[in-house]
Order: C-alpha cells, then structure tokens, then sequence
C-alpha cells in the first residue's frame, strides 16, 4: 500500500496546491474574525475533500482499472483513500490549533479547556462528510458521489453559520473529561469506520 | 504448464454477451486476440484480471484460480491497458519510485535502461507524454518486474512503425524465456501476424476460432476464379467468396482444391477479414 500512498502523495502536491492556499487564506481570516467560526471549520472541511479529488483524477486517468491489475488489493486501494483522508485532515487540524493557540496567547485569552473544545468538535465533525460521501463514491463514481459530497458540505455550512448559537454556545462550554464525551468521540469513530467498511465492500464488487 | 486457460467464460452486459469464450496460452507462447472495436478483447483481459466478473465459467492464471488470492498472481503479471491508466502528473522517475513499492520484484536497473533504450523524457509529466510514448512507459513498467504474463491490451496501437518494430521485438525478446507468454490483443492485425504463435479472432463478444498461426496460413489460401470453375469446387474446400465482374476471390481449404489451382498463401488479416464477412 505504500505505493498507493506514494502515488497519492505525489498527486497532492501536485494537484491540490490551491487547497493549501485556502486553508492559509481561511485560517489567516480566522485570526482576524475570531467570532465566525466558519473560516475555522471550512479549511479542515476542505482537506476532507482531497481524497475525492484524488479519486477524481484517478478515473480520469484509468487508474482504477490500472491499479487493479497491480498487486493491490481493492481493500488496499479503499484504506489508502481514507489514511490521505485522515492524514490531510490531521495536518489542517495541527495547523490551526497551533494558530488558534497563538492568537488566543497573543490576545491574552489562551483557555486550554476552549482550545481542546474546539479541537475536539473539528475532529469530530471533520471526518462526517467523508464518511458520508465515499461509500457512495466508492458505490457509484466520483460524480455523483461528488454531488453527496456538496450536498453535506452545504448542510453542515448552514448548520454552522445559521445555527451560530448552538456553535457558540458549545465553544462557550468547558470540555469535561467523561463518559459522555468518551460516547461522542467513539461513536464518530464507529461512524468513520463503518463508512470504511461500506466502501471496502461495495468497492469490491464494482466492476472497473 | 499453461499460463492461461479460460474454460467457458461468459459474462453479460446489457447489449453485449461475451460468450462461452475458451481459450488456452501455454507458457513461452504468444496468443494474439484479433477482434474489430467492441468485439470483446479488453472484456475478456478484464476477465482474466478479475477486474469484471465473469457469470459463468473458469480462468486459471499461471496453475492458479483468478479469485484465488489474486494479489500475489499479479506479482507475476504485466499489463498494459490501451489507455495505460498512469496518473497524468507523474514523471518517468516518479513512476519507478510508486512501482519500487508496489512490485516485490521490481527491478530499478531494468527500468532505467529500458526507459534509456526507449528514449523517454525523464522531467515530462506523463500527461505531456505522446500517445506511443504512454505506451512505451507502460510496457516498460510491465517489462520491469520480472513478469512471466503479459497481458496487452492494444498495447502498439498510437506507436509509430519504427516503435512498434522496436517494441515486438522486446516482447520477442521476453518469450525467448520458454516461462514467459503473452496474451496481446490488437485490431492492427499485422503487428500480431509478426509476434504470435497463436491466433484467436473474436467476434461480437463469440470466439471465431484459436489456432496455431502456422496451422492457420498452411491450412487456408486463397484462389482467383471464374464463376464457372467456382460452381465445380467441392463446396467443403469454399470457405468464403468475393465475387467481382471477372470472376472470384476465394479462400478455400488447400488440402480440398484441385492441384491446377494455383492456390496463393493468404495473411492473417485476409483471413480474419473473411470470417469477419463469413459471420455477417
């Protein structure tokens, strides 16, 4: 798998520049907005998208078909898409805490309970779109697994910036080590490994 | 040991069959698969790769099921697919780098000096690349990690006549190793004449017949005659006729023609051409 990665590797240099670009645009307009809560998610909701875009390229190109007459099983070829997935999102993520920390230390606000909040809501919601989205695409084709994809990207968009109260008010709460959040985080973790799982399986009986 | 046998393998599309195709490649052979645009070729590599799957039938791959842990099999197959399938923004020495780490057998000398031999630019991006050049990158990854299958799909197509001379006789070179065979398909009928052992022509997704070439170019010919003497001919020996206002062209059986026939050899393609017509 480790070429997979490689291949992938090379392909994000390459191709998603531009996403690298917004997300420092977004994360800049963050520290200047610290109200808005949109610019912090939309860049971590962007690196989401990379793993469709990669796939995009590979139908293009034949790749699917290609891959498959290599040594690579299709479950390999399903997990390298969600690590790209997951490395990406997790560098964003790094990313903006560094900066989120910065700034709330340049302004005299640093609060390690708000910054982990924070931290812990963006790793949770990060991973939803993905998830819901590339069963889907692994079901159906990148485009109209690309539609599902915009169809969440726009309803959490308008739950974040319409429903700014709940965002704020639960940016307002303390994280509280416990049994509930320990539910919430392994909960999304059965819902990202259960959308791996959907995607190994219907992947494996698409034809190329 | 064959290094490929398919026994019976049938796979429906809506509009399309493939049917009851059985077709067996013995190692250190090559099998040419000569089909029109939409006979079947590449269905039937998809086949062989699991890639599609087939409703019925069986495929062995070097002694073993094409279900059965497939991955390890690959190890030993190369393929080229007529649109080759290498992500347009990889360079030459980015592709030995991906296929380093895809291949256990990858052989990183054999890929530089068949990229040098090939005259390969080395800092273009494979989406710059002609379309023989995409072909020649990837017969030279499929050449690369000591394959004893190769699975060609239309691989010479888009080559100019001096590459695609340059490139069989690479894939003559490979079968000189009596473990090494390849399946190659093709609509550019002469390439195969060259490089085959065997010929299969497909046909509308149905197998016209696999046979020996040889067998095949000592077994037909072809005769000029007027329609009179074409009325006298043992209808057995009259395999196809083209009539035009001076008589007949006709391919015939040489064993069932009349000695004062001058019975002149017929090429592949003639011969494919023929049954193509025969069929419709």
């Amino acid at each position: 798998m480790k070429g997979l990665l490689l291949k992938d590797f090379y392909m994000i240099v390459k191709y998603c520049r531009s996403y690298l670009l917004m997300a420092i645009v977004f994360l800049t307009v963050s520290v200047l907005n610290p109200g808005n809560t949109f610019f912090v998610f939309y860049p971590v909701l962007l690196a989401g998208m990379i793993p469709t875009t990669l796939l995009s390229y590979d139908e293009r190109s034949g790749w699917q078909p290609y891959s498959a007459a290599l040594p690579y099983t299709k479950a390999q070829c399903v997990s390298a898409k969600y690590l790209v997935g997951l490395i990406c999102q997790g560098a964003i993520l790094v990313l903006l805490t560094v900066v989120q920390g910065i700034c709330m230390s340049m302004t005299g606000t640093f609060d390690i309970a708000e910054l982990l909040t924070l931290v812990l809501m963006l790793s949770i919601i990060a991973p939803i779109a993905p998830a819901f989205c590339m069963p889907f695409i692994f079901k159906l084709g990148v485009e109209k697994g690309r539609i599902a994809y915009y169809v969440m990207i726009a309803i959490i968009c308008a739950l974040v910036v319409g429903g700014s109260t709940i965002f704020s008010s639960a940016l307002d709460a303390k994280i509280e080590p416990g049994p509930a959040a320990v539910f919430v985080v392994l909960l999304f973790v059965a819902l990202y490994a259960l959308s791996w799982f959907l995607s190994i399986k219907f992947y494996e009986k698409r034809e190329l | 040991m064959n290094a490929l046998e398919l026994k019976n393998v049938t796979k429906h599309f809506p509009g399309f069959t493939l049917d009851n195709i059985s077709l067996t490649l013995p190692s250190g052979c090559i099998l040419g698969l000569i089909g029109e645009n939409g006979a079947g070729k590449s269905t039937t590599i998809k086949l062989i790769l699991d890639i599609l799957h087939k409703d019925s039938g069986s495929i062995t791959i070097l002694g073993k099921d094409n279900t059965d842990n497939m991955r390890l099999t690959k190890e030993d197959i190369g393929v080229v697919f007529d649109e080759v399938g290498i992500p347009g923004c990889l360079t030459v020495p980015e592709v030995g780098k991906v296929m380093k780490l895809t291949f256990q057998n990858w052989d990183e000398g054999t890929y530089e000096d068949l990229i040098r031999k090939m005259s390969l630019p080395t800092d273009k991006r494979f989406q710059d690349f002609s379309r023989g050049m995409k072909m020649k990158l990837g017969i030279a990854v499929a050449l690369s990690h000591d394959s004893k299958l190769l699975l060609l799909d239309e691989a010479t197509s888009g080559l100019d006549p001096v590459a695609r001379d340059e490139v069989i006789e690479m894939f003559s070179e490979f079968t000189r190793n009596e473990n090494h065979s390849i399946l190659i398909s093709s609509h550019i009928v002469s390439d195969l004449e060259k490089l085959c052992d065997t010929i299969a022509f497909i046909h509308k997704g149905k197998l016209l017949l696999c046979e020996e070439k040889d067998q095949l170019l000592s077994e037909y010919g072809l005769i000029h005659c007027t329609k009179e003497q074409l009325k006298d001919l043992d209808p057995a020996a009259v395999k196809h006729v083209k009539e035009n206002p001076y008589g007949a062209e006709v391919m015939v059986l040489r064993d069932k023609i009349p000695a004062f026939f001058e019975v002149r050899p017929i090429s592949i393609e003639e011969l494919f051409v023929f049954m193509i017509k025969e069929v419709k």
